[in-house]
Parts: structure tokens; C-alpha cells; sequence
């Protein structure tokens, strides 16, 4: 088991190089560069031109790229060109507001899917299926932003019971939450469904049945724990997805998070900043699938007895 | 006559789909008395699993239903019982062991867990001296009790068969029904778990309903035998009456169908043709159409039940003329 651990964090080393690797390339195709953005029109062309030798910017493609790496694994993931300030602060000063945005987002999901998964499954083919299945399709199909424009016009602008925007504390997050929320929403109720009901078809329900349990138990305890493997998983990458920032629901919403500065970093071509976000963001992701593949040997003793049997240890 | 532990009196059981009615079970009766072993013998599809199901209440619904009839368990109807009457009954009176050991434990549980769940829920005992018992009951069908901490896919086929018949047998039912329990073992395991139930009926004094297509697992360990085909019971007697004195024409096709030690350079001799599409039964008796005896009258009305000797009862035309007798080749089984 920890030498699966320590198998999966060592994997996360080509990974990082995979993916800075793609973005800087492609950082250095887009035309333009920081140089412009901090010095626009007034700059003459020999003051852009020492700019971009004091920042380095002048340097091969390839010498950039690996002084970057050396940096990135002694931990220095450089500092803003725009702002001067390091990476890594900037990067965790915005990091827990969309680490609450995720999370509360993500809660919202689980506590509304799992129910109405569950009950669906249960029910299949009746009205309530139906309608069910037709809020999910509903929530698939409607974009988060827009959803949250509408939660604005609707809570704050006419009822006033939240902000419509900015971080004045956990309330500033309901709307939020609820819009990125919905969208999860959908996917994880469907994916519920689905895998509940492959479930409830299983032989194993109807000794767990004969031995007398009710059927709430059945469902409950027998069928969700074994349907929980895909449940985990979609639950996994959503929250991984969100950690990554949601660049919309950000705007609409006026959060500091993740999402506006890689967006604020973007428009101003500022490559650490934008590669820091990508390396943390990889990282992090990468945590949360991690924690996914743990969470699956603690659901599920036969992929725990893979682990094991490969790592040779427990 | 002893008192009955189970009676199933006139059963029918549809499933009700969409586009027609599966007529699965059509009026059986059969009776089982205390300590007493009922061989179900049929075909594939002739209605013994549904049968069995009902007695349990656990035939899917929809589009299952028990049209009419009466499962008499331990002196009560259980075709009305509410559904929570019914999970005290399941387990506790009657408990089932199922076809296919590979599919029917729960994967994610341990085994002890599954054995204790049952005891706890009907002895009323705490978690851990459930666990304590369905350690004993482990040991009991040949398992070491160190195993019970053990997930279903680390054991085979045949020890997964004996946890099943230790759930089955955890809260000592009075009633114990196997559906084909040996069918998906290997035959050298079949034997073992075969000589298991068998040692724990007698341990117990458990009342048996065995479900098998295999006779020779009836002449193992059944007093009685009920032939079941096409969802009617067509022949009922002891096991002698049965294999000594074969009255009904499917009956014999079953016995002639198996190989001939004496002649074994003998071909197989199987019954032709297939059972009618239960969604569409012959207006007459459902076997007229494969039956080598069937007169013109066979493919009009149905028969009725006609006692023999005492007990033994056949569902036959044919025997409408005393002087009928079937031919059975001997040597078989």
C-alpha cells in the first residue's frame, strides 16, 4: 500500500514536465509577451528590447525552459512578471477562496445527487424518475455562468437574501456554490443512477433480501457501497476540475480565486505566474486522484488486495 | 400425518409484462412435513424458482405477482403478510440458498459480516456476539473460523457455497430452500457440499425443499419428489414411488434421457422437442406435444390430479384407462 503511494508520487514528476512543458510552448507561440503589457506604447524600442533581456525573455526557447524547471524543483517557482511578487504567495493567497468554492460546490453536489440518484434507481420508470431525470438533463444542459446570472437576478437582486458578489464571508459563497453545484449535480445524479441500478439487478441484493434485512438496508447499505466505486470517481474529477478554479463562475461572482488570477495572468502574458498555476493546479489534481485511488481500496477489498499484492506490502 | 412445515396450496404466479403474461406458475401444490426433504425436480424453466421465490416473497415485483393460492408457513399465510411481517420470516423461518455461489455474496462485506448480519438482525444479539456466532457457524460447514474476516473473492466456488448454507443455516430456519445448490460446482465439490447439507438437515432437523434438475441428487437425499413442468406439479410421491414406480410420461422421458450404465453403447435417449413458451400454454396438457403417449383428447383438456397409491399422485390422461402403463428402459440413473 505505501509503496503504491510512493509509486504514484513519483509519477507525478513526468507529469509536471509534461504539462509545463506544453505550456510554455505554447506561451511561446502566442504572439505578444509581458514586455507589452507592462510597458504598452510608451516604451521606445530599445527600453522593450532591454526589458526583455533583463527579464530573461530573450534567451532560446529550450534555456528558458530548463532554468524554469531548476527552479520549479528547488521550489522556485519565480515571481510575477507583471506584479513582482512571488508565484507560490500569489498562488496560495487566492487558493483557499476556490478551495471553498470546490469544496462547498462539490457538497452541494453530493448531498443533492446521492438522494435523488439512489431514489431514482429505486424507483425506475415512475414519475418521479422521470422528473428526476428531466432537472438533471435540465442542469447538464444550462452553462454555470448563466445559471449563476440567473441565482443573482433571482436571490439578490429581487430577494436580497445573498450578495451578488465579492467575499464578504461564507454567505458570499451560497450563490456560488449553488451554480457550480447544479452542473455537478446533474452528471453525479445520472452517474448514481445508473451505477445504483446496475447494482440493484445483482443476485448478491437478493441473498442480502432472503436473510431478512429491509429493504432500506438493502438499498443502503448493501447496494450504494458496492455502486460507490463510479460515484467516487466523478465525485474525484469534478472536485479536481473545480480546484482548478472556475474561471466564469469567478467573473460572474467577483471571487479571487484560482480562476481569475490564471485568467488576470493570461491577458497579461505573464508566464511564471500562468506556468505556477498549472504546475499547483497538476499537483493538486493529482492529489485528489490519489486520494480517489486510496478511497476506492477502502470501498472495494478486491482492488485493496491489488494494491497489495503488487506493492508487496500493506 | 406429521405437521407440516410448509404447504403451498393452489400457487399462481405471473409475470405481467408489457406485451404478454408469463404464466410461470399454475396452480402447484405441494406439502412439506418436519424434518422431511421435497425434491423439485424439472426442466430449465419450468417454474421451480418462482415457485421457491414465492414461498420467500421474493419474486420481482412487478412484474411478478401471485395471482392466488396459499404459501402456508409453519401454520400461517404468508402470500398477505406485510412486508415487514415478511423480513422477520425471512432468514428467521425460511432461509434460501442460491444457485451460484460466485455471484451470490455480497463482494464488499466480509464474510463473517454477511453470516452475523442475519443473526443480529433475528437473535436480537449485539454486533460482536453475532460475530462470535457466525464464527462458530463457519467452523460448523468446514471453514476455520480465522476466515470469517475474509472478502468473498479470496475464497472458490465450493467454500463461497458452504458460507452461503452458513448464512442459510445461521438462524437454524425451520424451512431451508436450495435452488440447484450443487449446479455450479465442480463435480468433485458438488459430492461435498451435498454430504454438508445433508449432515447439517439431520444436525438441525430442517425441513428441505431441494430445487435440483439432477436426480441424481434426488435419490441422494430426498424422501419426496414433486416433477414439475411447465409450472404444474405432474407427478408427487415418495422418492421409491418416483424412481420405482414411474407414472407420469415426463417422468419417464427424465429417467430415459439419462445415460444407460447397463448399455453403454447406447445413444441418449432425450425427450423431443422443447417445454411450451410459458407466455403461450397448449389449451390441453402442456406435455401432450413431446409426449409419446398423447392421445387426441391430451391436446384439448387438462388433467387433473389422480391419486395412484397413497400419496402418490399423478397429473395424467392417460390413466383414465386402468390398464395404462408406461415403458421404463431400466438401468438408468
Amino acid at each position: 500500500m505505501i509503496r503504491f503511494v510512493i509509486r504514484r508520487i513519483l509519477f507525478l514528476f513526468p507529469v509536471i514536465i509534461g504539462a509545463t512543458l506544453l505550456v510554455y510552448f505554447i506561451l511561446d507561440l502566442a504572439p505578444g509577451d509581458a514586455v507589452f503589457a507592462l510597458g504598452g506604447d510608451q516604451m521606445s524600442e530599445e527600453e522593450l528590447i532591454a526589458l526583455r533581456h533583463e527579464l530573461g525573455l530573450d534567451r532560446p526557447f529550450i534555456i528558458r525552459y530548463l532554468s524554469y524547471m531548476q527552479g520549479l524543483f528547488t521550489g522556485d517557482l519565480g515571481v510575477s512578471l507583471i506584479s513582482g511578487r512571488s508565484v507560490l504567495e500569489t498562488y496560495f493567497q487566492r487558493l483557499p477562496m476556490t478551495l471553498r468554492l470546490a469544496f462547498s460546490a462539490t457538497m452541494v453536489s453530493v448531498l443533492l445527487s446521492l438522494p435523488l440518484g439512489i431514489y431514482s434507481a429505486v424507483r425506475k420508470g415512475s414519475i418521479q424518475d422521470n422528473i428526476a431525470m428531466l432537472f438533471s438533463m435540465l442542469g447538464l444542459s444550462m452553462p454555470n455562468f448563466w445559471f449563476g446570472l440567473i441565482l443573482i437576478i433571482v436571490f439578490s437582486l429581487h430577494l436580497g437574501w445573498f450578495p451578488s458578489s465579492g467575499y464578504t464571508g461564507p454567505i458570499s459563497l451560497v450563490l456560488p456554490a449553488f451554480a457550480v453545484g447544479t452542473g455537478l449535480t446533474a452528471n453525479l445524479t445520472r452517474m448514481t443512477r445508473s451505477s445504483m441500478l446496475d447494482v440493484l439487478g445483482q443476485d448478491y441484493l437478493r441473498t442480502v433480501r432472503a436473510k431478512g434485512v429491509s429493504e432500506r438496508a438493502v438499498v443502503n447499505r448493501h447496494a450504494l457501497k458496492n455502486a460507490l466505486i463510479p460515484i467516487i470517481t466523478i465525485i474525484g474529477t469534478q472536485l479536481s476540475i473545480a480546484l482548478g478554479g472556475s474561471i466564469l463562475t469567478e467573473s460572474v461572482f467577483a471571487i479571487p480565486g484560482v480562476g481569475r488570477l490564471m485568467m488576470d495572468s493570461i491577458n497579461q502574458r505573464d508566464a511564471p505566474m500562468i506556468l505556477g498555476c498549472v504546475v499547483l493546479t497538476t499537483i493538486l489534481t493529482s492529489i485528489i486522484l490519489l486520494v480517489v485511488d486510496l478511497l476506492y481500496a477502502m470501498v472495494d477489498p478486491r482492488i485493496k488486495s491489488q494494491y497489495v499484492r503488487r506493492g508487496k506490502t500493506s | 400425518m406429521s405437521e407440516k412445515v410448509l404447504s403451498i396450496e393452489n400457487l399462481v404466479v405471473h409475470y405481467e409484462l408489457e406485451a404478454e403474461t408469463v404464466h410461470a406458475v399454475n396452480g402447484i401444490s405441494l406439502s412439506i412435513g418436519k424434518e422431511e426433504t421435497l425434491g423439485l425436480v424439472g426442466e430449465t424453466g419450468a417454474g421451480k424458482t418462482t415457485a421457491a421465490l414465492s414461498i420467500m416473497r421474493l419474486i420481482q415485483s412487478p412484474p411478478g405477482a401471485i395471482k392466488s393460492g396459499a404459501v402456508v408457513l409453519n401454520g400461517r399465510d404468508v402470500t398477505g403478510l406485510p412486508i415487514r411481517r415478511m423480513e422477520a420470516i425471512r432468514g428467521k423461518e425460511v432461509a434460501m440458498i442460491f444457485q451460484d455461489p460466485m455471484t451470490s455474496l455480497d463482494p464488499v462485506f466480509t464474510v463473517g459480516d454477511q453470516i452475523a448480519e442475519s443473526i443480529a438482525l433475528h437473535e436480537k444479539l449485539s454486533k460482536a456476539d453475532a460475530m462470535k456466532r457466525a464464527e462458530e457457524i463457519l467452523e460448523l460447514v468446514g471453514i476455520p473460523r480465522s476466515r470469517a474476516l475474509e472478502y468473498p473473492h479470496q475464497f472458490s466456488g465450493g467454500m463461497k457455497q458452504r458460507v452461503v448454507i452458513a448464512i442459510a443455516l445461521s438462524c437454524n430456519p425451520s424451512l431451508l430452500i436450495a435452488d440447484e445448490p450443487t449446479t455450479a460446482l465442480d463435480v468433485t465439490i458438488q459430492a461435498q457440499v451435498l454430504e454438508l447439507m445433508k449432515e447439517l438437515k439431520n444436525k438441525y432437523q430442517t425441513a428441505m425443499l431441494m430445487i435440483t434438475h439432477d436426480l441424481g441428487v434426488v435419490s441422494e437425499i430426498c424422501d419426496n419428489v414433486a416433477v414439475m413442468y411447465a409450472g404444474r406439479i405432474v407427478e408427487v410421491g415418495s422418492a421409491k414411488d418416483i424412481f420405482l414406480h414411474t407414472a407420469h410420461p415426463y417422468t419417464e422421458g427424465l429417467f430415459n434421457s439419462l445415460p444407460n450404465i447397463n448399455a453403454r453403447v447406447e445413444s441418449l435417449k432425450p425427450i423431443p422437442g422443447l417445454m411450451p413458451n410459458p407466455a403461450e400454454l397448449p389449451p390441453g396438457c402442456a406435455f401432450a406435444p413431446r409426449c409419446s403417449y398423447a392421445g387426441e383428447r391430451c391436446h384439448t383438456s387438462k388433467p387433473v390430479p389422480r391419486e395412484l397409491e397413497s400419496g402418490h399422485i399423478v397429473e395424467c390422461l392417460a390413466y383414465d384407462d386402468p390398464s395404462f402403463q408406461i415403458v421404463r428402459r431400466w438401468g438408468n440413473g
